[in-house]
């Protein structure tokens, strides 16, 4: 009868999830193939198969309707290898990729 | 809802907003990166820099050994219009949180 399936869970769409992780550890990854990745202090190792990688450890400030992202503690990973640290950043939206939530205390390390 | 964040940066762009009139870092598209003074902005990141130093990065191979070569090429700039769509990232210069 009912249309939801999953009534239980607090993310029903992308915009609700994407509102469920403001101020989160997350994982950003770009379309070159870049990755941010966000926790305030743990960095996950990450396998890409893309040419170059960034990674970020962050925390996600906000983000908007273009995927629009302001990070705090942003880290930025290129093939794994730390390459920069920002305080803050703000990534254009139209270069992401995905963002991925780092729920992980600790993982191996990048 | 709407008092999840604290502090002034309600929405992205806000971070852009702060760094008004502050020197910031620039990453570009192909390789380039931009430090400058912000003097204006757009909703596309379309930015005014002033004072600004551009950094191109590019790699060569070496024609014998085939190892990758480096090379970052500076210039000064003393005025300079940036179309958003080549902006990847913009970092404001480091504030307290």
């Amino acid at each position: 009868m009912s249309g939801g399936a999953e009534k239980g869970s607090a993310t029903k769409t992308p915009a609700d999830f994407l509102k469920s992780i403001r101020g989160r550890p997350v994982v950003v990854k770009l379309n070159s193939g870049v990755d941010y990745r966000g926790i305030s202090s743990q960095i996950l190792s990450f396998s890409c198969s893309f040419l170059f990688v960034f990674v970020a450890s962050c925390i996600l400030a906000c983000l908007d309707g273009y995927m629009n992202i302001a990070m705090e503690q942003t880290e930025e990973y290129v093939n794994g290898q730390l390459k920069n640290k920002y305080g803050d950043a703000f990534i254009r939206g139209n270069n992401v990729l995905y963002i991925s939530t780092t729920k992980r205390t600790l993982a191996d390390g990048a | 809802m709407a008092s999840e964040e604290e502090s002034a940066v309600k929405e992205p762009l806000d971070l852009i907003r702060l760094s008004l009139d502050e020197r910031i870092y620039v990453k570009l598209r192909h390789d380039r990166e931009l430090r400058g003074k912000l003097h204006a902005y757009d909703q596309h990141l379309n930015m005014i820099l002033g004072d600004v130093e551009e950094i191109v990065t590019t790699v060569e191979i070496d024609d014998e050994t085939y190892e990758e070569i480096v090379r970052t090429t500076k210039r000064a700039v003393p005025f300079l219009f940036v179309r958003g769509d080549g902006v990847i990232l913009v970092s404001p210069p480091l504030r307290t949180a």
